[in-house]
């Protein structure tokens, strides 16, 4: 199969049936509707089930009991609809269950506006919900590395049993690009026997699984917790991925930016060079964890005078930034909000102002 | 070979067509072709790139553009200005509707049933056979059903508009050809034009286009893209 043209939301909705999910339960909400709409009419034809809860509160607990069945299972929703989710998102990271949430992040607080944002970054990355867990957190920058994150988002979820989330902006879900679906992504789902409640008979065990996430023996719970924690340091070791762009030149600037804005930089990036100023860019492609190594080295480059975290949220990453540099830079935000996305000359004229 | 339309144009098609950037285009080739034109948003399913985004290009061609009211154009809401069936009562030269997609975008021409009356109007489906579900012929007549049913009116055109934005080559536009005209053969529907990116258009051997070409300059881009100055000749009034 060659490119074809789609929207990020379409690829997401057809990349989860490529990885083998047959299982996606969802309330809509602009801007990623079309992930239900594109699902409510593929997913039958390959044997699949897309059922819309009554709310996303509903949506995550369907999820919890189609991960605890021992099955590939997905959902995709927008910013306050994840808020709505984030009780079921702790109960599930509590049971060790892996499954993967797609949030196509819109303006906020609250209702906000149907455009796009960064804005649910903290959220995201600082563990969503009550409790103390971490998820996954991928952030594509275009339609074709949604599909991809998105086929590898299973496996991972698997090999930690723990939810793993897509943070896309609402232009990574509404903007069309050629995108091409590639097999060697399919993987087969691992064996989940061991903790399963998927039925005695089925894996013809005697043995009772037990799902939970309620411990009452503190001590227990501190074990647990103790348990989730080296996942999460696991992940700090194995999982980070990032894209350094212009990295081997002698930037002053560093850029450190994500999703949407990234292409933007980028955009800015390759103007502001051929104008005869270099600026290095850390792109982060997961965002927890955080590439605190790269963007810390590349900061330290000898020609780099200053650090920008540019972001559609209000100084949420300019956290990571500044614990990653750990004071040998200072460390700018330049971002803008509520649905607009920074131009690629505001961000030049940006940029020029820390390299004066 | 010069397109021919004037009159009502109604710009229908799947999600993702490629419908509105036809009708911005379409719009400013009909404008510089002499025609008074007036366009309509009608997309009410789709929340971001739409005909309003080229908005400042329109008015500053004196395209009149029928949008909701102002404080209106980022709500979440299915709103239909009462504009837009005075303009299918009293037509411009040309009136091109860009409706939204599917039979969901498209269901909201049935309540313009009565402004449409007795009219006369071209109703084109917009075919992009590199987007999933109208890669066949078959496909593309499922949705052309899908739609007439939901419009309660028939669809009379069609518009080829093959293409991977950046990533189209000229093989895509000559294969894009060949299946519109193959679906038009089956269908009956008459093939209106096609279309091909102004950056593509050295490119392409016109010898082999075997019916009308419209030159797209992409308005909907992303942020971190410029969209394209029409360069259309200007042919005097008619």
């Amino acid at each position: 199969m060659g490119k074809v043209l789609m929207k990020g939301n379409e690829a997401i909705g057809e990349a989860a049936i490529r990885a083998g999910c047959l299982n996606y339960f969802a309330y809509p909400i602009t801007p990623q509707s079309e992930v239900a709409e594109y699902l409510s009419r593929r997913l039958p034809e390959v044997g699949g089930l897309f059922l819309q809860g009554e709310s996303e509160v509903a949506v995550s607990y369907m999820i919890l009991g189609a991960a605890a069945a021992g099955e590939r299972v997905f959902t995709t929703s927008s910013s306050p609809g994840i808020s709505l989710m984030s009780e079921g998102i702790s109960y599930i990271a509590g049971m060790q269950l892996p499954a993967v949430f797609v949030n196509i992040m819109r303006g906020g607080p609250g209702l906000g506006g149907i455009l796009p944002s960064q804005a649910d970054y903290l959220q995201a990355t600082k563990g969503i919900g009550h409790g103390d867990f971490r998820l996954l957190v991928m952030a594509p920058a275009s339609v074709q590395e949604a599909a991809e994150m998105t086929m590898k988002a299973f496996p991972l979820a698997e090999k930690y049993r723990n939810p793993v989330m897509i943070l896309g902006d609402g232009l990574i879900g509404q903007m069309m690009e050629p995108v091409e679906f590639h097999d060697n992504l399919k993987t087969k789902p691992v064996d989940k026997n061991g903790w399963a409640t998927n039925g005695m008979d089925t894996r013809g065990s005697s043995q009772r699984n037990l799902i939970r996430s309620l411990y009452l023996d503190p001590e227990v719970l501190n074990r647990h917790n103790l348990e989730l924690k080296a996942k999460y340091d696991r992940m700090q070791q194995e999982e980070i991925r990032f894209e350094a762009v212009n990295i081997d030149s002698d930037y002053k600037v560093l850029i450190v930016s994500y999703g949407t804005m990234s292409r933007v930089c980028r955009t800015a990036v390759d103007q502001l060079k051929a104008e005869g100023l270099e600026v290095g860019m850390i792109r982060p492609q997961t965002v927890f964890p955080f590439p605190e190594e790269a963007v810390g080295n590349a900061a330290a480059g000898k020609s780099c005078r200053a650090v920008a975290s540019i972001e559609m949220s209000m100084g949420q990453m300019l956290e990571d930034v500044q614990r990653s540099v750990k004071g040998r830079q200072p460390v700018h935000w330049f971002g803008k909000c509520g649905g607009e996305v920074p131009t690629p000359e505001e961000v030049i004229e940006f940029v020029r102002s820390l390299a004066r | 070979m010069e397109i021919e339309l004037e009159g009502i144009v109604v710009v229908v098609g799947n999600y993702g067509s490629g419908k509105t950037e036809v009708a911005i285009n379409l719009a400013v080739e009909r404008k510089k072709a002499g025609f008074d034109v007036r366009v309509a948003d009608l997309d009410l399913v789709n929340p971001y790139f739409r005909t309003r985004e080229a908005r400042s290009l329109l008015a500053g061609l004196d395209i009149d553009l029928v949008l909701p009211p102002e404080d209106m154009l980022h709500a979440d809401l299915p709103l239909l200005s009462p504009l837009v069936a005075g303009m299918i009562r009293k037509p411009s030269q040309v009136t091109i509707i860009d409706v939204g997609g599917n039979d969901a975008g498209a269901t909201v021409l049935s309540a313009l049933a009565e402004a449409f009356g007795g009219k006369q109007y071209h109703m084109l489906q917009v075919i992009n056979p590199l987007r999933p579900n109208t890669d066949t012929i078959a496909g593309c007549l499922n949705i052309r059903g899908q739609i007439e049913a939901a419009a309660r009116m028939s669809i009379n055109g069609l518009i080829g508009n093959a293409n991977l934005i950046d990533e189209t080559t000229p093989a895509d536009i000559y294969r894009g050809v060949e299946f519109v005209q193959r679906l038009s053969k089956e269908s009956a529907l008459a093939l209106r034009f096609v279309t091909v990116a102004d950056e593509l258009l050295p490119e392409i051997d016109m010898e082999r286009m075997a019916c009308p070409v419209l030159t797209i300059y992409r308005q909907l881009v992303p942020p971190w893209k410029k969209a394209r100055v029409p360069q259309h000749q200007f042919n005097g009034g008619k």
